[in-house]
């Protein structure tokens, strides 16, 4: 099977990639993992509390090049959002831009729920969780 | 002649339980194996040679399913309509992904010929070797309580979703040692267990 360009772009050159410290208030960190194939995806948010804007995403991604692609779009489409615009971003946004075949898609569903993880991790600290946030995980 | 079970459970003539006896399914199966052996039907109709060419194949697969514990639970499973690939990634506990995080971390730095994660790496092996045991005395004990409840009742049931989250679980470990012990002896070449 072939990856698209767009796939080897984000597997080549990886956006993003490392980590925040876990602690920080305003650092918010999802974990998520595949246990078909093993995959796991750390994302985390930086989010400027005044604001509510993501100022920072960072990923680390053991997985497939569909899923390290998916993580690494996502951290770069996550820049300059608010936390309420990035439970927006669904798997399928990912699929399209990237060109996704079908048995690649749930690297993007990791995605999405490493994005949900994320955020309801970053509410969590902030105390401000809501019954929504909770229900979308 | 009747036409053949297809299902394993029926084909072997035992009865839907997840705990299997298998020196009894070892009997079973040559009784069976003789029965079906080709030659005893070089005599026969084509038709007749064609099944029992059928019948050893079945007879085989269901042997290699049936007498192995995790392969038997995933195919009454999926029988029963719980089939495993369709579940994702929630019931993996956050503190495993944690650990499985870590470990491809350590990994990572093995590959790129940073030796000082190695007496980790051996630790890991024994930690993970450590959960899928633990899985396994889960399952049995899951697959008591579904041989003796009734079948379908809810109980049964829940005992499936157990056994279905405990098997998705004992999968992800048995990869995590897989990729371990790939990486702890990288040319020695996997010798066939003993016996």
């Amino acid at each position: 099977m072939a990856y698209s360009d767009k796939v080897l772009d984000h597997y080549n050159n990886p956006r993003n990639v490392g980590s925040f410290d876990k602690s920080d208030p305003r650092v918010g960190t999802g974990m998520v993992g595949a246990p078909e194939c093993g995959d796991v995806m750390k994302l985390q948010v930086k989010v400027n509390q005044e604001t509510g804007i993501i100022e920072d995403a960072k990923f680390k991604t053991f997985g497939c090049g569909s899923a390290i692609a998916s993580s690494s779009l996502a951290t770069e489409w996550l820049r300059g959002k608010t936390v309420d615009q990035a439970l927006e971003i669904k798997n399928t946004d990912i699929v399209n831009e990237l060109s996704l075949p079908p048995v690649k898609i749930h690297c993007s569903v990791l995605a999405e729920d490493a994005i949900k993880a994320a955020i309801t991790d970053y509410k969590k600290k902030q105390g401000v969780l809501t019954p929504e946030a909770v229900a979308v995980h | 002649m009747p036409p053949l079970p297809r299902d394993y459970y029926g084909f072997f003539g035992f009865d839907r339980k997840l705990a299997i006896d298998s020196a009894a399914l070892q009997k079973r199966f040559y009784e069976l194996s003789r029965q079906w052996h080709p030659d005893r039907f070089g005599r026969k109709s084509a038709e007749e040679q064609e099944m029992a060419l059928e019948a050893t194949s079945i007879l085989n697969d269901g042997y290699r399913t049936l007498k192995d514990p995790v392969k038997r639970a995933e195919y009454l499973l999926t029988q029963d309509g719980f089939p495993i690939a369709e579940q994702r990634g929630k019931d993996v506990p956050p503190e495993l992904l944690e650990e499985v995080f870590e470990l491809n971390m350590m990994l990572e730095e093995v590959k790129s010929g940073d030796e000082s994660a190695r007496p980790q790496l051996e630790q890991s092996r024994q930690h993970f070797l450590g959960l899928r045991e633990g899985v396994d005395r889960e399952l049995l004990r899951e697959f008591q309580r579904h041989d003796e409840s009734v079948e379908a009742s809810p109980t049964s049931k829940q005992a499936l979703q157990e056994i279905r989250g405990l098997l998705n679980r004992r999968r992800y470990i048995e990869n995590l040692i897989r990729d371990v012990e790939r990486a702890l002896n990288p040319v020695t070449p996997s010798r066939p267990a003993p016996g």
